[in-house]
């Protein structure tokens, strides 16, 4: 299957009716979530997935994808007018698109966040068309031993970049792999864990682990700041036009931080928040007035923008290619695609071709709609931030209540919800990052399989894991990154 | 007093790993298989157990987030209140039915949180579950518990 006819099958399922209708569901879902401070596109991604079940694999790609660039897309919003990030890949947008915004220009840096998002997105779906398939085409050798090492190095690599206490990021992911073991066992049969419960022995639902701890966790941290005045008040918007100066001066970060936020958004772990700090900082590092910097600068609020949408689109990349996801919310949509029957990977370019170039080719309508989303009717839609918070945390966990109900007819199922909740509540109290435990429970049972494959074909030997190159310099590449933030840590204290 | 609070969570981790570690031992095991079901647990037992050691005596390097993460008594009051009410929810979901449990919920929880707006807030608990159970039941074809009530 040449590249040109995948892109034209892409296009096909893009404009047909309802790529159109799901892309354009997906990316306002997203935007409207994403806008909210305090729900993120986990969140968000996991709400939806009951209303996937059963929908054709494309689409429902298509609509999740949507909801994760737009919650990128939205989350600027608020960044700019309440200094209250919607998502954490907005955080460095609130720099300088709030003292923008307190100067009345509010309008001026949601057009230039809007016109940085769209370009970021749409240059890296470029990327992403040309760098996934030559990535799947290698990954087609890959046998357990190197996926084995690939899932090893993502999980080792989120838990060093995430943002706290590298340990407590690792405890995170092994408590999500051990999570994982509970039930029967898929090669021998033999019920783990389960203390004689048969609600147990088909595992935990990913759902159930997604909404508890992000949705109910997250709800419950929203509780302490719903009086919180800030965040209902809107200020005056103003204009939206921008002068030729200002597109000339957003000129350079737009085309410096498009493939940057990408290969930030490839690599494991990275993705949208650490592209976007990165950005910002190389931007003001390189700028000739590295002063104005915080005090409304166009370049410093372009820069994070289009680094991280364009990261969101790098993220399908190893998602799609290698069927590894590199981040929590990109597990959540492996585990929404494991639920639809279709394995990402290498082998999906060949099995299901239309599921990634129909994805790809619906992000270019998807920023469209985005750019009108975010650039006329914001004023409109930024009332969403108005909705009392009480009412909103209701209905949030209903929502979660009724999306894991809804898939498993289970009461059981909601009780194991809520201890979720308290589980991701307590982590976020204690400083315990979530996103390493969600991918390592995704991630836990591919790695266990592989890992016991590959030790089934050498009779138990573990050299098997060193024979191969590729797996030796992935294997070399995650002590790396596990070493890494020990000696950054060093040089903090040394300091 | 933060340190503590740290030491006491690898102390948890630590009971946790051996818990699990013993339940992993009394796997049974099959003959003729060189890799059984107990290997993986067994690894991610130790790698806990030695996470958690180096957690107890390792550096403590997030002090500030702690700090504004404390969590006040009436804000817990709250957070019991409303894990309460989600208990009995979910223990009144298929007794009562979908519609009914879910308009209570919502009232009461918005109420608990000091939502004051007494007319939005009859509207939108009336609204809400009613309009999803009409997308749920009829156009997705997914069964909520209707309960006492009748349709």
């Amino acid at each position: 299957m040449n590249t040109v006819q995948g892109i034209l099958q892409g296009f096909q399922v893009a404009f047909s009716l309802d790529g159109i209708f799901f892309v354009f569901i997906g990316v306002t879902i997203g935007t409207l979530i994403g806008m909210l401070p305090g729900l993120g596109p986990i969140t968000a991604i996991a709400i939806m997935i009951p209303m996937i079940y059963g929908m054709d694999p494309t689409i429902a790609m298509v609509l999740m994808a949507g909801v994760y660039y737009g919650a990128i897309f939205g989350g600027s919003t608020s960044s700019i007018l309440l200094n209250a990030p919607g998502v954490s890949g907005t955080v460095a947008t609130s720099f300088d698109g709030y003292p923008m915004a307190q100067q009345g220009k509010a309008g001026k840096a949601l057009a230039i966040a809007a016109i940085a998002s769209f370009t970021g997105g749409t240059i890296s779906i470029i990327l992403l068309m040309l760098f996934a398939p030559t990535l799947a085409q290698v990954a087609v050798s890959f046998g357990p031993v190197e996926y084995f090492a690939l899932m090893f190095m993502g999980l080792v690599a989120i838990s060093s970049l995430s943002d706290g206490s590298a340990i407590k990021a690792l405890i995170s992911g092994v408590l999500g792999l051990m999570a994982v073991t509970i039930g029967i066992d898929a090669q021998t049969g033999t019920p783990r864990f389960t203390f004689g419960n048969s609600n147990l022995l088909e595992g935990i639902d990913f759902l159930v682990v997604a909404l508890g701890l992000f949705a109910l966790a997250e709800v419950a941290f929203l509780i302490k700041n719903r009086n919180n005045d800030s965040l209902t008040k809107t200020q005056h918007i103003g204009s939206l036009r921008l002068t030729k100066q200002d597109f000339k001066e957003m000129r350079g970060p737009l085309l410096r931080h498009s493939p940057l936020g990408f290969i930030m958004g490839v690599l494991p772990g990275a993705g949208a928040t650490i592209a976007s700090f990165i950005s910002y900082i190389v931007e003001k590092r390189f700028s000739k007035r590295p002063e104005e910097f915080g005090k409304g600068s166009i370049k410093g609020l372009a820069a994070p923008e289009t680094s991280n949408n364009a990261a969101t689109s790098g993220a399908f990349v190893p998602l799609l290619s290698l069927g590894i996801p590199g981040s929590g919310t990109t597990a959540i949509m492996l585990g929404a695609l494991l639920v639809l029957g279709i394995n990402p990977g290498p082998l999906l370019f060949q099995d299901h071709p239309e599921v990634f170039w129909g994805v790809v080719a619906s992000m270019y309508i998807g920023n469209i709609f985005l750019l009108i989303l975010n650039l006329p009717l914001i004023p409109y839609i930024a009332k969403i931030l108005k909705i009392p918070r009480p009412l909103l945390i209701s209905l949030i966990i209903m929502f979660c209540m009724i999306g894991v109900y809804s898939i498993s007819f289970n009461v059981f199922d909601l009780y194991l919800l809520l201890a979720f909740g308290l589980i991701g509540y307590l982590f976020r109290l204690y400083a315990f990052p979530a996103p390493p435990f969600i991918l390592a429970f995704i991630l836990g049972g591919m790695m266990e399989q592989s890992l016991r494959q590959a030790l089934t074909i050498s009779n138990g030997d573990y050299m098997i894991l060193l024979e191969s190159p590729i797996a030796i310099g992935l294997f070399i590449i995650s002590l790396l990154t596990f070493v890494f933030p020990f000696i950054r840590s060093r040089g903090k204290m040394a300091k | 007093m933060l340190k503590s609070a740290e030491r006491k969570i690898s102390i948890i981790l630590t009971l946790l790993a051996i818990g699990y570690l013993i339940l992993s031992y009394q796997l049974p095991s099959y003959p003729f298989v060189p890799v059984d079901s107990d290997l993986m647990p067994k690894l991610l037992g130790f790698l806990l157990i030695v996470l958690s050691i180096i957690l107890f005596f390792g550096p403590n390097t997030d002090e500030q987030e702690n700090k504004t993460n404390h969590v006040s008594r009436h804000e817990l009051v709250i957070l019991l209140l409303l894990t309460a009410l989600i208990i009995l929810y979910i223990s009144l979901l298929e007794v009562i039915g979908f519609v009914i449990v879910t308009a209570l919920f919502i009232f009461s929880c918005s109420w608990i949180l000091g939502y004051k707006n007494f007319k939005v807030n009859v509207i939108v608990s009336i609204l809400f579950p009613v309009v999803i159970f009409y997308i749920f039941n009829y156009l997705l074809q997914i069964n909520l518990p209707s309960g006492i009530l009748p349709f």
